[in-house]
């Protein structure tokens, strides 16, 4: 689904992110943890052509993000409350996003009826702006604007951070019913290793901008990146 | 506990200057603009010092002071209004300052001196100082006119604080705008002039001081309501809460059958119509349709077209003069987000492109009552639209790419403090925008006369629409090549 070589980036002569390969295949749910500082925002930007690599590159489906706009059409992002728009309403916001996407505003009045257990009463109808939402409250309406449209690729940076405890179990389980139902690829970053653990099937571990490690998800992962986190 | 200190604000103030990003350029800005305001102060001395001399020739019989005030009771309801729209109040940055140990009577105390640095507080000082003492010059020391001098201060300062109360309160803010309307009509039906009976007011504390003690007294009565009322607005649930807003421009599914075009148009006046900052732009947009007012009134220009034509340009354009060269950085807070949705660059500047080409559209049809002033006059305000429609908005989005200052949407801009969206960039743009359209009427006007100058506008415009893909081809990739310095300075916003 999204493959990087080569790729590094630098800042004034330092280099904040080096990663010399890196692929994540399809259907895959992908688990980016490590400290603050580590490169994990510097990682999503790259992807989605927001900032310049310094050497290498990244496809999605064998498209170079920087030459071509193609993978617009599959890919969505959630990275912090900037990619809301904050004087529209939940509702205009989704109709904005279904309009870029191809979905008519009929289909995501019905569509976005799903997801009322996890906005719990507070998104949908509120007459209120984006930006007049509480921090948490728009996080859940920007990640839930990601799914409009059936994207391949999901890219959300710290979802879990300022979501209520139960918003945080709902949004597991709605990360892994969107993975089985349409094979989403998710790529997740996130501080809270239970959280990520528990979602992700696969996670790399940054530090300093390199990937110090890379596993498949077992029982004993969590243990183990605590372990790390702890020296 | 410790009171917070005017100096202690001071240097809050300045080390949020020093601290901001780009802050040697804005210091660049602020000496500039400096120079400006000191243009104006001296200016505004020779006002005072001259205005003397004037109104004495005129009137050799009166005393100047007397004119003085049958006029400044319109002063002082303009006055208002310029506040009202330009005078930012400090209050938003004093939530930080809750937890400290300071009383919220320093606070308070804090935000009321710190407001009397505001420019407009320094006009009366400039121009009633020389003007005060020229006037003891003339007519010997008399105290009676720097009791008047000081009432006048009394109520410009009463002014300040009840700006305080119109800002933050719609229901005051209507009150004293039913005031200033009943006071139009009672003066222009009736006869009934409120500023003249204000004047009376002035000369009562001029002839009998004891008089004085009423501006004494609204000022303090303005203090101490502005006092009151911050200190109720301190909490984070009042004055230091964002103001919940009503929903406006929800049904604007007319555009619709526009699809892509018309949604992003819908989208762009919602922008306009939901955010102060687009607000106070636009609005100024709009007064640039009445500047025809200024040029096609007055004979003196009929014998120069090129400022008819200037004049035209700005009453077809100004919306795009005013809101276009800030595009796309209107769209700055979310810059990032519509960078990887699924909407190719092209595709957004073509919006952009429309949205300026409408705005251009609406003009004209509203300067369809320019008619009155004749056919001339129209082919004029035709051909400058056309220019406008089909090169005009070509040129102001290619200058937009140069402009990568973010605006935040929500904010009001101050007035003499708009350094945020000035680049030295875009002042060199305005050349192009404004001269070459002048050369392009002039250079066929001195060879071929009147009408071959307008047809040269329209073909201009015509030209820029039938070449509209190319030209859009060349932004496109302008923007493109700009394209992570501009997310980059946007992002800047954010924090």
């Amino acid at each position: 689904m999204i493959n990087a070589t080569n790729l590094s980036k630098k800042y004034s002569g330092q280099t904040v992110l080096e990663i010399p390969d890196l692929e994540v295949p399809k259907g895959q749910r992908f688990g980016l943890v490590g400290n603050n500082g580590a490169g994990k925002t510097t990682l999503f930007s790259l992807f989605l052509d927001l900032i310049e690599a310094s050497t290498g590159k990244v496809t999605i489906n064998q498209i170079d993000v920087q030459t071509s706009e193609e993978w617009k059409p599959y890919t969505a992002a959630f990275i912090d409350e900037s990619y809301l728009i904050g004087y529209l309403t939940a509702e205009e916001y989704y109709y904005f996003l279904g309009n870029l996407r191809g979905v008519s505003k009929e289909e995501i009045n019905i569509w976005v009826q799903e997801f009322e257990p996890f906005f719990n009463g507070e998104i949908l109808g509120q007459k209120k702006y984006l930006r007049d939402l509480s921090k948490g409250n728009q996080k859940k309406a920007g990640i839930v604007g990601t799914l409009i449209g059936k994207p391949e690729l999901v890219i959300l940076d710290e979802p879990f951070a300022n979501l209520d405890p139960s918003t945080q179990i709902r949004l597991k389980k709605l990360i892994r019913d969107e993975a089985e139902k349409h094979g989403t690829t998710f790529l997740i970053s996130s501080h809270d290793l239970t959280h990520v653990t528990e979602v992700c099937d696969r996670i790399v571990l940054l530090e300093k901008g390199l990937a110090i490690k890379d596993i498949e998800t077992t029982p004993e992962t969590l243990k183990e990146l605590e372990s790390y986190f702890s020296n | 506990m410790k009171s917070f200190s005017l100096l202690d604000f001071l240097s809050l103030s300045k080390k949020k200057f020093f601290r901001a990003p780009q802050w040697q350029f804005k210091l660049a800005i602020r000496i500039f603009l400096g120079f400006v305001v000191l243009y104006f102060l001296v200016a505004f001395l020779f006002l005072g010092i001259g205005g003397y001399y004037l109104l004495k020739k005129q009137n050799p019989e009166t005393d100047p002071i007397f004119l003085i005030n049958s006029f400044l009771g319109l002063y002082f309801a303009v006055d208002l209004l310029i506040r009202y729209f330009f005078q930012a109040i400090p209050v938003t940055e004093v939530k930080a300052l809750l937890l400290l140990p300071i009383t919220k009577r320093g606070i308070v105390r804090g935000v009321l001196l710190r407001s009397l640095g505001s420019i407009f507080n320094a006009v009366p000082l400039v121009v009633l100082l020389p003007f005060c003492i020229v006037h003891s010059i003339e007519n010997g020391m008399t105290y009676s006119v720097w009791i008047w001098f000081l009432s006048i201060i009394c109520l410009y300062l009463s002014a300040n604080y009840l700006t305080f109360l119109i800002n933050k309160s719609n229901k005051i803010a209507a009150v004293f705008l039913g005031v200033f309307t009943i006071g139009y009509f009672l003066d222009y039906f009736f006869s009934f002039s409120i500023s003249h009976y204000f004047g009376m007011g002035l000369e009562f504390i001029y002839t009998n001081l004891y008089w004085a003690a009423v501006p004494v007294v609204i000022l303090s009565t303005s203090i101490l309501l502005a006092d009151k009322f911050l200190r109720r607005q301190l909490f984070l649930d009042k004055g230091l809460s964002k103001k919940k807003e009503r929903i406006i421009g929800s049904n604007l599914d007319f555009f619709d059958r526009w699809e892509r075009m018309g949604f992003f148009l819908k989208n762009d006046l919602r922008l306009i119509i939901r955010n102060i900052r687009a607000r106070q732009v636009v609005l100024m947009g709009v007064l640039f349709l009445f500047y025809g007012l200024f040029f096609f009134t007055q004979d003196q220009y009929s014998e120069m077209p090129s400022m008819l034509v200037f004049a035209g340009l700005f009453i077809t354009g100004g919306f795009m003069i005013t809101f276009g060269q800030y595009v796309p950085a209107w769209d700055s807070e979310y810059y990032s987000f519509l960078m990887c949705q699924n909407l190719s660059y092209r595709k957004y500047l073509k919006s952009k492109l429309y949205l300026m080409m409408f705005s251009v559209i609406v003009s004209s049809i509203l300067s369809l009552p320019y008619l009155f002033f004749g056919p001339k006059v129209m082919l004029i305000i035709g051909a400058s639209g056309v220019f406008n429609f089909g090169f005009g908005s070509v040129i102001t989005l290619y200058s937009g790419a140069f402009n990568t200052n973010p605006i935040k949407l929500n904010i009001k801009a101050k007035a003499f403090e708009n350094t945020q969206n000035f680049s030295f960039i875009q002042l060199l743009f305005v050349l192009p925008k404004l001269i070459l359209p002048l050369l392009v009427f002039y250079l066929p006007y001195a060879f071929f006369g009147f009408y071959a100058g307008l047809l040269g506008l329209a073909v201009v415009g015509l030209l820029g629409l039938i070449f509209q893909k190319q030209l859009l081809n060349l932004i496109v990739k302008t923007y493109q090549k700009k394209k992570y310095q501009t997310i980059g300075s946007f992002n800047k916003l954010v924090s």
